[in-house]
C-alpha cells in the first residue's frame, strides 16, 4: 500500500472509530472540490451545499465499507458526492439506488499502483489542461455521463451516435486523461465503434 | 449481489470505461463488477480507465464552502450513529433478576478472582492509550473538562467489559471516571461506580445515567486504597451490589 493509500486508511480508521474531528479533517482537504463537482451536477449553490452535507454524512455511516486496499477515499468521496448529486437530477427522469451505488463505487477499482503514484503527482492545472485538450465529442460525451448522469445509450440517444460510437467516445477521453498523466501511450482495444457488444452479452 | 448476467472479458474491458464514469445500467454494472472481482485476468486497462474516470472531479475549479456548512455537518455527525456502530450496540446491560438473587451469593468482587478479561486491561491501559485515545480526542473537544483531566492526568487506567470502553483517570487528588458512548440503559437503570480495596471492600463511587458522547464522573473516593474499579447497573444507588460488572479495570496495573 502506498502512502496516500495508508493516510487514507489512518484517516478512516479515525472516521470509523467515532473520530468526528477526522471526518472534519476530511471535509477540510475535499469539500471545496465537493462543492464544485456536486454543483456542476445540480446546477445551484444551496442544493449542492445539501448533497456535500449528505455525501460527508454518508461517508460517516457507511465508512466501515471503506477499503483502502480497493480505492482511494477521496475517490470513493468524490463519487458519493457525485451519486448524490445525480441522484436529484434524474429524479425528473429516473431514480438510481444510491446506497447500492455508494458500495459498488467502492468495488470499482482495486489497487493499482501506476495510477496512483500519476495521481500523486498530477495537479488540478495538468488535470484541466488534459480535459481541455479533449476534442469536444469525447468531453461532452464524458460530460453528458459523469455530471448529468446519462448512460452512455442515453449519451449516444442525445447527441445522435450508436452506442457504440458514445461508448468509444468515452474511452478515448479516459485514455487521454489516463495518458497525460501517466505519459504512456494508450494501447486501444481492438473493436470498431461498431461492435460493441450492444446488450452485453445479451 | 448477483446480477444474473454474465459478460465475459472483452464485454468487459469494453465497457469499462463507461462503468467508471456511472454510464452504465444498474444491472449491467453489477455484471461489470462481478466479472472484475472474480476474473483471473489482470484487466489492467479496464482498471486503469476506472481510475481515470475516478479523476474526473478534481479537474473543476474548487469551490469554497459556505461559512455555516462545517458546522452543520458535525451536527448532524452528533446525531448520526454509524451503520457498524449501530449494528453492534450490545443489548442494555442486564439487571439480575429477582429470581436470580435470591439464593444467598458472595458478592462478585469477593469471589477473589475478577473475570479473566481483567488480566488483559493492564496491556490495554497501555495499547490503548495511543489507538482508542487518539480516536477520543475529537470528542473530547466539546468537552473542555474530559481534556483538562486527561492534561493534567498523573495515571490513567483502561476499563472495559460489555457496557464498553472507558478510563480512570487519577490527576492530583482527584479521581474520574470518563467513558465514550456507554451502551443504552434501559429505563429507570443506571450506572454505579466502584471502587475495591485488596481485601474485596467495594465502596459506591458515584453514579451514571447518560450515556450519550463523552461521559465524565468525579469519583466520590480517592483511588488511595483501591486496586480495582468497576461498573455495574442498577436500578438505584445501592451500597453493595449483587450484580456483575459490565466494566472493570486494574488500578494497580
Amino acid at each position: 500500500m502506498n502512502e496516500d493509500r495508508r493516510d487514507d486508511a489512518r484517516l478512516a480508521d479515525r472516521v470509523r472509530s467515532g473520530d468526528r474531528e477526522a471526518l472534519g479533517e476530511l471535509y477540510d482537504r475535499y469539500a471545496g472540490m465537493a462543492i464544485a463537482t456536486a454543483l456542476r451536477v445540480v446546477g445551484a449553490r444551496e442544493e449542492a451545499e445539501d448533497v456535500v452535507h449528505d455525501a460527508f454524512v454518508a461517508v460517516w455511516r457507511k465508512i466501515d465499507r471503506f477499503d483502502a486496499e480497493r480505492g482511494a477515499l477521496r475517490s470513493w468521496l468524490m463519487t458519493v458526492v457525485r451519486n448524490r448529486a445525480i441522484d436529484r437530477v434524474r429524479a425528473r427522469r429516473v431514480s438510481i439506488e444510491i446506497e447500492d451505488a455508494d458500495e459498488r463505487s467502492l468495488l470499482r477499482s482495486g489497487p493499482n499502483p501506476t495510477m496512483d503514484a500519476a495521481l500523486k503527482r498530477a495537479s488540478a492545472g495538468d488535470l484541466r489542461s488534459a480535459m481541455a485538450q479533449l476534442p469536444d465529442d469525447q468531453r461532452r460525451a464524458l460530460e453528458l455521463a459523469y455530471f448529468e448522469g446519462y448512460t452512455y445509450r442515453e449519451v449516444a440517444e442525445l447527441t445522435g451516435v450508436p452506442p457504440g460510437t458514445a461508448n468509444g467516445r468515452l474511452r478515448l477521453a479516459l485514455g487521454k486523461l489516463r495518458d497525460a498523466l501517466v505519459g504512456t501511450a494508450a494501447a486501444p482495444l481492438p473493436i470498431g465503434e461498431a461492435s460493441l457488444r450492444e446488450d452485453l452479452g445479451r | 449481489m448477483n446480477s444474473q448476467l454474465t459478460i465475459d472479458c472483452a464485454t468487459a474491458d469494453e465497457v469499462a470505461a463507461a462503468y467508471g464514469l456511472g454510464a452504465v445500467d444498474g444491472t449491467d454494472a453489477i455484471a461489470v463488477e462481478e466479472h472484475l472481482d472474480g476474473c483471473s485476468q489482470p484487466h489492467a486497462e479496464a482498471r486503469d480507465l476506472i481510475v481515470a474516470a475516478s479523476i474526473v472531479p478534481f479537474a473543476l475549479e474548487p469551490v469554497a464552502p459556505s461559512p455555516g456548512l462545517r458546522d452543520r455537518l458535525m451536527a448532524s455527525l452528533a446525531e448520526t450513529p454509524q451503520d457498524h456502530r449501530s449494528a453492534a450496540v450490545a443489548e442494555p446491560p442486564r439487571v439480575a433478576r429477582v429470581a436470580e438473587v435470591m439464593a444467598p451469593r458472595r458478592p462478585w468482587w469477593q469471589l477473589g478472582q475478577l473475570p479473566s478479561a481483567l488480566a488483559a486491561v493492564g496491556l490495554a491501559a497501555v495499547i490503548g492509550l495511543g489507538a482508542w485515545g487518539a480516536s477520543l480526542n475529537g470528542q473530547l473537544a466539546e468537552r473542555d473538562a474530559a481534556l483538562r483531566a486527561v492534561a493534567s492526568a498523573d495515571a490513567a487506567f483502561a476499563a472495559e467489559g460489555e457496557a464498553g470502553r472507558g478510563w480512570v483517570i487519577q490527576t492530583g487528588d482527584q479521581a474520574l471516571f470518563m467513558a465514550d458512548e456507554l451502551a443504552d440503559l434501559a429505563a429507570g437503570q443506571l450506572y454505579e461506580l466502584w471502587l475495591i480495596d485488596g481485601d474485596g471492600n467495594a465502596v459506591a463511587a458515584g453514579t451514571l445515567t447518560d450515556t450519550d458522547g463523552v461521559a465524565l464522573v468525579t469519583l466520590e473516593q480517592t483511588l488511595d486504597d483501591a486496586t480495582t474499579f468497576a461498573v455495574t447497573v442498577e436500578i438505584e444507588r445501592v451500597e453493595q451490589s449483587v450484580n456483575d460488572p459490565v466494566m472493570v479495570a486494574a488500578l494497580d496495573a
